[in-house]
């Protein structure tokens, strides 16, 4: 009887302990993951605060340089395709993001070609409302890149707790899975340059 | 475990030392912290001395922090990217209303242009929007930095981007100036006292008969414990963070500050908010 009890004792501690060291992994999953999808919201605000700069920056350039038709076109079809492309927050998966950065990466350089275009029109240049247009979207595109930077950040420490051991096996029991990155293919996230 | 399941958190590490040393291009934060790091060394001390003195009591009458950093060479970032990095890496404005702001000089050499960059953390975006950024650089400092006078274009845009900072968030550091000047003294007491303790002592042990028979202490012997007890009471305050370390070597390069110290950075956020612009 005396050791059915002791049997029982430490069956039940056991089986708390367990049941604690399951709950704080999974809440750390969770509360990982829910970071890992703010840092992603934050991404897809200021992608499309570019996207809604840019009818206002298309009708300006266009009061100036209207034989332009094609660099104009090009950032328009440039933008419906990359306001298109979504992202399941819930999955944010490798795949998904490599498309999302591609897309919005096609917009990026059509802007590109844009702004070089507009350094042949001094009256353009000159033109208050399209000065204030280019500051707003200097401060985008650096928004952009600083929100990428935070995001794959998140998404690094977040992978990293769901790879490790022990977690790894709750994650494995519960499907978490580890999140995409934002490549540093295209210019966004500027190496150093190294100098001699 | 297998070998290909060991590879992965393997990559990640490789991965996260990567980004440890391109973050390492940024300058590490400055111990004990400033509000201006000359880095390129654009300002006389009596320049960056005024400089800070102007922007730190900003600091302790509104809590917005504004830093001003010169750097001789962007590391190949942009300006923008380098100043908003600048602002993650320092945690510069206070946690509670991430209102720092983060002035970026790279002064212009005979092979490359001159980069200027103002980055707003998210607490100021509202009250310093982007076009107001690049208004200030275009036609505050500019004018000045193309004439190579960067002293007077930073305080031109130091000036207003402090007007507009403080039109948003305006919360004295009352705690902290309480605490300095108080501190200030107990300090100063404390060093007079262990000065004159010790004067007192040498006079009659060796030197003997100088003072006469007048106590061992004069006039001049008073000025030389208020310049220490100054020398050290400083160097001990302004380490803000810092506590005891570099206190007597901090306390003579700057020429001496007065008043309370910098209290440091407080874990601002920043969003990447702001402008730039190249004379």
């Amino acid at each position: 009887m005396k050791k059915g009890l002791t049997v029982l004792i430490v069956l039940a501690v056991i089986v708390t302990g367990l049941f604690f060291w399951v709950k704080n992994s999974y809440n750390r999953l969770v509360s990982g993951e829910e970071q890992v999808s703010a840092a992603w919201a934050q991404v897809e605000n200021v992608y499309q605060r570019r996207a809604d700069l840019i009818p206002n920056l298309v009708a300006t350039v266009k009061g100036y340089a209207e034989h332009e038709s094609e660099t104009l076109e090009s950032v328009i079809a440039a933008r419906a395709k990359a306001t298109q492309v979504t992202v399941n927050p819930d999955q944010l998966s490798d795949e998904e993001i490599a498309e999302f950065q591609a897309a919005q990466g096609e917009l990026g350089s059509a802007l590109g070609r844009l702004m070089m275009i507009t350094e042949n029109y001094p009256d353009l240049k000159a033109n208050r409302n399209f000065a204030d247009l280019q500051a707003q979207l200097e401060g985008t595109e650096n928004r952009i890149a600083t929100e990428r930077k935070k995001y794959n950040d998140t998404a690094r420490a977040y992978n990293i707790s769901v790879r490790s051991f022990p977690a790894n096996i709750i994650a494995s029991i519960f499907d978490f899975e580890t999140k995409g990155y934002f490549k540093a293919a295209d210019g966004a996230e500027t190496a150093p340059a190294v100098e001699f | 475990m297998t070998k290909a399941s060991l590879r992965k958190p393997i990559l990640a590490a490789v991965l996260c030392l990567t980004t440890a040393a391109v973050l390492s291009a940024i300058p590490a934060r400055p111990e004990p912290a400033r509000l201006v790091n000359d880095f390129a060394g654009i300002f006389s001390p009596r320049q960056a001395l005024y400089i800070e003195r102007m922007l730190l009591e900003f600091d302790d009458s509104t809590s917005n922090q504004i830093a001003v950093v010169t750097v001789p060479d962007l590391e190949g970032y942009s300006a923008s990217e380098y100043a908003t990095r600048i602002g993650l890496d320092w945690d510069i404005g206070t946690a509670e209303n991430d209102n720092g702001i983060v002035v970026l000089i790279k002064p212009k050499t005979d092979g490359s242009y001159g980069d200027v960059a103002i980055s707003t953390g998210y607490g100021l975006e509202g009250a310093i929007p982007d076009v107001y950024c690049k208004r200030i650089i275009d036609n505050e400092m500019i004018p000045y930095f193309a004439a190579g006078d960067y002293y007077s274009g930073t305080v031109a845009g130091c000036r207003v981007l402090m007007k507009l900072a403080s039109g948003e968030i305006s919360e004295p550091r009352e705690d902290r100036s309480e605490f300095s000047l108080f501190g200030l003294l107990v300090l100063f007491i404390i060093f007079s006292i262990i000065f004159f303790a010790i004067l007192g002592r040498g006079d009659r042990g060796g030197k003997g008969g100088r003072n006469g028979g007048a106590g061992g202490i004069d006039a001049d012997d008073i000025m030389r414990g208020i310049i220490i007890g100054n020398i050290l009471g400083g160097g001990r305050h302004r380490g803000g963070f810092g506590g005891n370390s570099g206190g007597f070597g901090g306390g003579f390069d700057g020429g001496g500050f007065s008043g309370g110290g910098f209290g440091g950075f407080g874990g601002g956020d920043f969003g990447g908010g702001g402008a730039s612009g190249r004379w």
